[in-house]
């Protein structure tokens, strides 16, 4: 417990748990527009561009200064963007394909770029490994600042324009038309984006940037209909996932950050996924069972009913496909058993086809009939 | 610092010389066309014609290679907010997180100016919006868990919020059941004799005689227009969508000759 406490306490621990929160909120915040926009892959490309330009920073610099390396690699993931945009128009290459040679080639120079740093050795070139999968451990207090003036510039931002940034999200044609200057959002949206994964770096490194971004806000779109309550939640998550694993790399040696932080948002994906109310893969299957419950005999019969009559075949065998279709639901195994137990339906096979058939029994045909109040389908004569 | 000399002023919507390509392949060809104020305008057209580029290209969504467009006599710069436009359903992601009322004070967004939120005022617009087109129910539903038929009604109501003369609605009527269309064709025929001008690209030709009373055929060139009675006519039908229209209502009096 104490131990605890004093790992509390101590200035590193704090600064390094501050930073990696600060930078998992700017993220998820921002990540979630990037969802809604379907521009996940983009910051995929961006993250990777970004590494060219964190070697160049590095160099230009003559250390890991933190305020050269988010010029660079902004500036690298900015050019890459460009490039991108130029291929699209300009060739008859689809986005995607666009994206991957963006993002092979320019993270090709980039890791060109770092090892000929590290052969050229000099000090602190280690540190530059870090951008590759991301050390919480090296965020400094002063980069503190640097952190968190991004974040509220973008925090600002959204608040200012979020009703236009909700309907640029939603649709951007019925926007253009009332008037908005969309391409101009659209790019606020865009840079915003890259912004976050340039502070989002240190935490994660290039390579995992792409989840930091998705994962809190495909998280968070579980269990929130509104944009407001979705961007909030995935900031949070954002934060919680990067202060746990910040909190475990610091606690465990060696064990690099990013990883941890990824795993920690993924597993809060995953977990969204499956319990999360109404989208939920748990509650779904809960919600078809119910349904399924609620089939009752009658409307078993009276599908049976309506194929037999459709085909003008009272002995008509309907495969349990059809009654699945037809309902809505697989039809319950129990009702089907208790149906034929009381003499209504009967079990048959029909060649070549080696799925369970049902047909109505003369008994199921009245039963049926009374039900509906419709006439008996007639015995077919042939 | 606006041009007040006015072009076609007497035309709800004129189109002049329109040419629009994507890459080198015109999908618009020489585009003239009028549509006077205060009737109910069907652009009717094979797939692939044309329609919804109009449409846009009208609404400057796409830039023309030539050619120019004016509402009521002015540039769609300065009619902006005076246009109400329903897009195609499909072309937005109904699973985005928000609702009917949050959707239909989209159409608000424009007169609220910057920095402003919607308020009291502008939720009880897109709730009188909303019950206009018999959704006033479903106003705080998830878009997503609406049907196909209340999405488009959705959409109807976010470009009524407007309260715009003119309004362009794009394929209205495709995927939605029959009592959602007839809902849809009394409201557009209501504001029609409100004195509004209700452009509409329709994709079923028997229903063109009994919706609209102006027509516009359109095949990447304008094949007629004017009032239905006079191009509504198999001559016509057949320039338009050529050989398919043995599977298309042709006119009554026409087919029988
Ligand atoms: N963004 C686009 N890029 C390239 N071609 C397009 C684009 N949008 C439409 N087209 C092409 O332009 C033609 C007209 O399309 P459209 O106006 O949507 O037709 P309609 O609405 O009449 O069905 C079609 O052949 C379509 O393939
Ligand atoms: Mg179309």
């Amino acid at each position: 417990m104490t131990a605890i406490i004093d790992l509390f306490s101590s200035d590193i621990v704090q600064t390094v748990l501050i930073g990696a929160a600060l930078l998992g909120a700017i993220s998820g915040m921002l990540g979630a527009f990037a969802v809604l926009r379907r521009q996940s892959l983009l910051g995929d490309a961006l993250s990777h561009a970004a590494l060219p330009g964190v070697c160049l920073g590095f160099l230009i610099a003559g250390g890991r200064d933190l305020g050269s390396v988010m010029v660079g690699a902004f500036a690298t993931g900015a050019l890459a963007a460009l490039v991108m945009m130029l291929i699209v128009r300009r060739t008859s290459l689809k986005t995607d394909a666009a994206l991957g040679i963006v993002l092979s080639v320019f993270f090709a120079v980039g890791i060109v770029l770092l090892t000929v740093i590290q052969t050229q050795g000099g000090s602190g070139s280690l540190g530059l490994m870090t951008f590759l999968f991301g050390q919480a451990a090296a965020i400094l207090r002063s980069d503190l600042w640097v952190m968190g003036g991004v974040g509220l510039v973008a925090l600002l931002l959204v608040l200012a324009f979020w009703k236009e940034f909700k309907l640029v999200s939603f649709d951007a044609a019925f926007a253009r038309a009332q008037g908005f200057p969309v391409t101009a959002l659209e790019a606020v949206l865009t840079v915003m984006v890259a912004l976050a994964i340039v502070v989002g770096l240190q935490l994660v490194g290039v390579v995992l940037m792409v989840a930091l971004l998705i994962a809190p806000a495909a998280a968070a779109r579980q269990w929130t209909n509104s944009l407001g309550g979705m961007v909030v939640l995935s900031a949070a998550i954002g934060a919680a996932s990067g202060a746990g694993g910040a909190l475990v790399s610091a606690t465990t040696r060696g064990l690099a950050t990013g990883p941890v932080v990824v795993l920690i948002a993924t597993g809060i994906v995953m977990v969204s996924l499956l319990i999360a109310p109404g989208r939920g893969l748990v509650w779904q299957a809960t919600a078809a069972r119910r349904a399924r419950a609620r089939i009752s005999d009658g409307r078993v019969l009276a599908t049976l009913q309506g194929f037999a009559q459709m085909h003008d075949d009272a002995g008509y065998p309907s495969e349990r496909g059809m009654l699945q279709v037809a309902l809505g639901v697989k039809p319950p195994a129990a009702t089907l058993a208790s149906l034929e137990s009381r003499g209504l339906i009967r079990s048959v096979t029909h060649p070549p086809e080696t799925t369970p058939h049902w047909e109505l029994t003369k008994a199921g045909h009245s039963e049926a009939a009374a039900l509906s109040g419709q006439p008996e389908t007639r015995q077919r004569t042939t | 610092m606006r041009d007040d000399t006015l072009h076609e002023p007497e035309q709800a919507l004129h189109v002049e010389d329109l040419t629009v390509t994507y890459g080198a392949n015109p999908v618009l060809w020489d585009i003239d066309l009028d549509i006077p104020p205060g009737v109910m305008c069907a652009i009717v057209g094979p797939n692939g014609a044309g329609k919804s580029t109009l449409i846009k290209a009208a609404l400057g969504l796409v830039r023309p290679v030539a050619g120019h467009v004016r509402f009521l006599g002015r540039p769609i710069g300065q009619m902006r907010g005076q246009i109400g436009y329903v897009p195609q359903r499909h072309s937005v992601d109904w699973d985005f997180p928000t609702t009917a009322r949050d959707v239909v004070e989209m159409g608000l967004y424009r007169d609220l100016g910057w920095l402003r939120r919607p308020g009291k005022a502008e939720h009880a617009r897109a709730l009188a919006a909303l019950a206009e087109v018999g959704m006033q129910d479903y106003a705080d539903r998830q878009i997503s868990q609406l049907s196909g038929g209340q999405q488009q009604r959705v959409f109807i109501a976010r470009a009524l919020v407007q309260d715009a003369p003119i309004l362009i609605l794009d394929e209205p009527m495709a995927g939605v059941d029959a009592s959602t269309e007839a809902i849809i064709i009394a409201l557009l025929k209501k504001l029609r004799d409100a004195g509004r001008t209700v452009i509409v690209v329709h994709h079923d030709l028997t229903t063109v005689q009994s919706y609209f009373d102006w027509l516009v055929m359109l095949n990447v060139r304008i094949i007629a227009q004017g009032p239905v009675a006079q191009t509504y006519s198999a001559d016509n039908l057949r320039a338009a969508y050529g050989r398919h229209l043995a599977m298309i209502a042709v006119p009554a009096e026409e087919a029988a000759s």
